[in-house]
């Protein structure tokens, strides 16, 4: 198991070139990415193409990774997830209901490295938080999270209308900042 | 500074329920306003801590020599060459073409740019250098604005890395984007409830049966359809317990420390239709433990149904019964629309 120190040791290296560095990180963080990927775009084929695409960038980008301000893992995959929520609009909403392709088999045994460290402080802070609110509230903030929805898109497959996805979105937004502190 | 319009909209940026016009709107703003910037990154800080309960999926094994490759003949073009290189590697000289024919995105890294919105929005943020951010904001009035046409799509082509024929051309990929589906039926959607504990009194005892153990780590890919989350007071959830009611199996991923040796913690299902607590056997002390639901019990019990965990000696109560003090609890909370039944 990598800790976050060693990841972002990693990133540090990866910033100055260093290729052995880069493939370590891959290797701890690969299976995390590809998960949320996987989740948002259904596709395995194109959650490759945007595991291709993010880690260019963080090779190219490491430098401007800060420790004070973000854990490396939550760096990445706030990278996949752009860009895979990017992809996913701009192809518009229209398609949802398209049956996508076989989701991937991979071994079943493979290690997640990732999966298994410890709740973090933010993590738990964060599911106190999302815990005050109703329960149909927290389900549409971690749909969208972790389906990468559009309001459209809840709204439409909760039967909700837009408008009041909206409303409960931009509340429940607002009241787990004011949960988190400032 | 900034309102909470601003707040909002950088909070559903980083959630990712924006359409794509306000997508661009945002990355627009992005590009050339430091403080919104700072707004947003916050919030990827706030929330970025959720991926902690999203399932690791491997990717296919060649995905890292296709990653190679494209880091290979990026960095030919802002460092010496390489005495990094791996020995035999076959994909060198395939990277020398990729690097040739790199994509635009390749160039614009050669020079430091503090802009971390994607690549591929930047001319359009120099075209709407007159929008305020109070237009930003606006448009979250109005209901959805048309989505951009997917004529963006083949711009935000990847460079392609390998030239193999593993690879798509980058024309194919935009039909594959165009068909891309999102269908719920397939998404594997994680959702939790947060539940409040009351302190549970144990029931009476009763001899169930401890269900077998499947397996010791969660299956890849595996859908839970309903999740609850098992905590003592509203900071501290401890136990995610995910139900596959078709697999009928129920995945438990251990958040908190593992009990002092000599002791484990149960997990126990207790619902109204039942005379007593189900135990569903000890929580392992590896972070996930999947086990099956008793064939007794049908799949809207499982769902109506209470969970707890209790902590217990070493393998579990000896009784069938919780017999130490029930720590954690919760309930089910439906789960993934349209994709369970």
């Amino acid at each position: 198991m990598l800790m976050q120190t060693e990841l972002v040791w990693l990133l540090g290296a990866v910033a100055r070139g260093d290729e052995t560095a880069f493939q370590r990180l891959y290797e701890a963080t690969r299976a995390k990415l590809y998960g949320v990927l996987v989740r948002i775009l259904g596709r395995p084929a194109l959650a490759e193409e945007v595991m291709e695409e993010t880690y260019l960038k963080v090779w190219k980008t490491a430098d401007q990774f800060d420790p004070a301000t973000a854990s490396p893992i939550t760096w990445m995959v706030a990278m996949a997830r752009n860009r895979a929520i990017d992809i996913v609009r701009r192809q518009g909403d229209i398609a949802i209901d398209e049956e996508p392709e076989a989701a991937p088999e991979p071994a079943a045994d493979t290690p997640a490295p990732l999966a298994r460290r410890e709740m973090t402080a933010e993590l738990k802070r964060l599911l106190g938080c999302l815990g005050r609110l109703d329960p149909e509230k927290q389900r549409i903030v971690l749909l969208a999270y972790y389906s990468g929805w559009s309001r459209d898109h809840l709204a439409n497959k909760l039967d909700i209308p837009v408008n009041t996805i909206r409303t409960w979105l931009r509340r429940s937004l607002l009241e787990i900042r004011e949960c988190m502190g400032a | 500074m900034y309102d909470d319009d601003h707040d909002a909209l950088a909070a559903e940026y980083v959630l990712g329920t924006l359409s794509a016009a306000e997508r661009d709107q945002v990355e627009a703003l992005l590009a050339r306003d430091a403080g919104f910037a700072e707004t947003v990154r916050l919030w990827e800080h706030r929330l970025g801590e959720l991926n902690v309960m999203v399932e690791a999926v491997e990717p296919p094994p060649d995905l890292w020599e296709r990653i190679k490759t494209g880091i290979d003949g990026a960095e030919r073009r802002t460092q010496a060459a390489s005495e990094a290189v791996e020995p035999a590697d076959v994909l060198s000289e395939p990277a020398d073409a990729a690097a040739s024919a790199a994509s635009p995105q390749i160039d614009a890294s050669a020079e430091p740019s503090p802009q971390t919105v994607p690549d591929l929005l930047s001319d359009r943020a120099q075209g709407s250098e007159d929008s305020k951010t109070a237009d930003i904001a606006s448009t979250l009035l109005p209901s959805g604005p048309a989505a951009e046409s997917a004529d963006q799509l083949p711009k935000s082509t990847a460079p392609q890395a390998s030239t193999g024929a593993e690879t798509a051309p980058p024309h194919q990929n935009v039909g594959r984007w165009r068909g891309l589906a999102i269908g719920a039926s397939a998404i594997a959607v994680l959702l939790a409830a947060y539940i409040a504990i009351t302190h549970l009194t144990p029931g009476l005892i009763s001899l169930g049966r401890q269900p077998q153990i499947i397996t010791g780590a969660l299956k890849p890919l595996a859908v839970p359809q309903l999740v609850a989350v098992l905590q003592q007071e509203p900071t501290a959830p401890a136990f995610l317990v995910m139900l596959d009611p078709q697999q009928r199996t129920i995945t438990i991923r251990r958040l908190t420390a593992a009990p002092d040796s000599g002791r484990s913690y149960e997990l126990w299902l207790n619902s109204n239709k039942l005379p007593n607590p189900t135990s569903l056997g000890p929580v392992g002390n590896s972070e996930v433990t999947t086990r099956s639901i008793p064939p007794n019990i049908d799949v809207e019990t499982m769902r109506s149904a209470t969970y707890s965990v209790s902590l217990e000696p070493g393998g579990g109560s000896a009784t069938g019964a919780p017999s130490g003090p029930t720590l954690f609890k919760g309930r089910m909370i439906d789960a993934a629309p349209g994709s369970s039944e």
